[in-house]
């Protein structure tokens, strides 16, 4: 209990000098909001140019979609949010061998370095995607209850805990190979497939991207328990996916560790 | 004249075997393209399942234009010319280029071509050896005319490219961080320059106005003449009008944003 409220107080500390930061630099958290927010209305465009000519893309209706699409950015915007700063400057400073700096910090090496910044843009436009799975929620007609809020709410963080593993996972090459830049952007390539229906998935396709890397499933299962309601199925393997996956980002990142030899003169 | 064009051509030869160096990052590059086109396909395919003619062009009609874009997009496609020249200025590297007999637009004009020399060339290995797998999605409408009026808006298309990247780097005399507005403008230029979706399923009066920007005539116009989205001649010579005049823009704002950056611009140390 006692560590808890230590790693509470390190992540409130990185917080409060991260939105410091942002206070200072005011023009370039306009700047990078607006590129976001960007960003996700050239998803949306999409999605609302293609429903002009068909009515249903693997059975799902626009709204239904657009529900999808804001479950995706949700998901996203929070990973960025918290997460992405810190995680792609430490692929770089494990090539640099800046990284020494966080093995000398109190606290596990995994946390701190994951966790010392956080993105208030990326934050502020978590409530723009959530203003799209309310307005396509209304759009359908949908009330979901409390505990299906509850479990959306769940797995949400879930699907944030799974990117983070992935994000880890794409970034801990570096420990090994020092010399490849722009392994970092593999993870955005992957993240595509999030905005796609699991039902348009076949094939190797579909054993690839949904049975084998989880990035279907992380969008596409709390957008049908808002949709259809709880299903055990759906969530048992959402949670079981999030152990598997956070445990793999861990137990990498630990050999990865082992393997660090600090490049520093 | 020939002291002149052997110059740049050294830097040329410099900028090709510098790319040759990096092909890792190409593969890197091409890597990822592949995993897009796997999302596109998917997408489409997905959409297609709704109705079997979209805004007039059937599936392989469809998927064909993505991936000429992005066999383009290595061909032509300006990838960090503006933040290389961004980071001359910021360092202090265009300097030297003050001090000697060197364009400097010339100087990174000619390492971009080397650059998508080698991309150009490299991304036919990847389309070669997955053509048995994709031939059946793939349909080039073959007439002479589009190879006609297709280089030349390719040619211009390439210029254009350029020309904004440059644009964008120089941008650096004024402002110290150009990465916001490079993303900025690269996600309107991937909405109106047609790597979203075909252009032509934009709502009519969207179409319309998107004709008379210069993002439409970054990848989009060559690539429609050669996948056959556009089928009208007189049209498409009529769209060859309006590229000249936005390459001579482009180009002429660059002269400008040069000479008055460079007024700003202050040399420290050697």
């Amino acid at each position: 209990m006692d560590s808890l409220a230590h790693y509470a107080r390190l992540w409130f500390t990185s917080a409060r000098y991260s939105i410091m930061r942002t206070l200072m630099f005011r023009g370039d958290f306009f700047v990078w909001a607006l590129v976001e927010l960007f960003w996700m209305g050239v998803n949306l465009l999409m999605v609302s140019v293609i429903y002009q000519h068909t009515a249903t893309v693997a059975g799902w209706t626009k709204y239904e979609m657009m529900l999808l699409v804001g479950t995706s950015m949700l998901i996203q915007r929070f990973l960025m949010g918290f997460f992405w700063s810190s995680i792609f400057e430490m692929g770089r400073n494990i090539r640099s061998g800046h990284f020494d700096f966080y093995l000398a910090q109190p606290g596990n090496v995994m946390f701190t370095a994951t966790t010392r910044k956080i993105d208030p843009d990326s934050l502020i436009n978590s409530l723009v995607a959530t203003s799209v799975v309310i307005y396509s929620a209304r759009q359908l007609g949908l009330h979901p209850g409390a505990l299906d809020l509850a479990l959306y709410v769940l797995l949400i963080a879930c699907g944030v805990i799974i990117h983070y593993s992935m994000l880890v996972l794409c970034i801990a090459p570096a420990f090994w190979i020092t010399s490849v830049q722009g392994i970092e952007g593999s993870y955005f390539t992957l993240s595509e497939f999030s905005r796609l229906p699991r039902q348009a998935f076949h094939g190797l396709a579909n054993m690839a991207f949904v049975w084998i890397l989880p990035v279907v499933v992380v969008s596409n299962a709390p957008a049908s328990i808002l949709l259809h309601g709880f299903d055990l199925q759906i969530v048992g393997w959402l949670l079981a996916i999030t152990v598997i996956w956070f445990t793999l980002a861990v137990v990498i990142f630990h050999r990865g560790l082992r393997r660090y030899s600090s490049a520093s003169s | 004249m020939l002291a002149t064009l052997n110059k740049y051509r050294a830097v040329f030869s410099v900028g090709l075997q510098s790319n040759l160096v990096y092909r890792v990052n190409f593969a890197i590059r091409g890597f990822f393209s592949f995993f897009h086109l796997i999302v596109v396909f998917i997408l489409w395919s997905a959409a297609y399942t709704g109705s079997s003619v979209i805004g007039g062009f059937n599936f392989a009609q469809t998927f064909t234009y993505f991936v000429a874009l992005i066999v383009v997009q290595f061909m032509i496609g300006a990838f960090n010319e503006d933040y290389q020249i961004s980071e001359d200025i910021r360092n202090g590297l265009i300097n030297q280029f003050l001090l000697k007999p060197v364009n400097y637009f010339a100087y990174r004009f000619s390492i971009y071509l080397s650059a998508r020399l080698v991309t150009g060339l490299l991304i036919l290995l990847p389309v070669i050896i997955s053509y048995p797998l994709l031939k059946d999605y793939l349909v080039l409408p073959v007439d002479l005319w589009r190879l006609g009026i297709g280089l030349p808006a390719l040619v211009m298309s390439a210029l254009i490219q350029f020309g904004i990247a440059y644009c964008f780097g120089l941008m650096s005399f004024w402002f110290l961080e150009i990465q916001g507005l490079v993303i900025l403008s690269m996600a309107l230029e991937s909405v109106l320059g047609g790597q979203i979706f075909p252009l032509d399923l934009m709502p009519e009066w969207l179409f319309k106005i998107s004709q008379y920007l210069p993002y439409y005539y970054q990848m989009y116009f060559p690539v429609a003449i050669f996948t056959g989205r556009l089928n009208d001649p007189a049209a498409a010579l009529n769209g060859l009008v309006i590229q000249a005049g936005w390459v001579v823009v482009i180009l002429a704002l660059g002269q400008l944003l040069w000479r008055r950056g460079l007024r700003l611009h202050t040399a420290v140390g050697g």
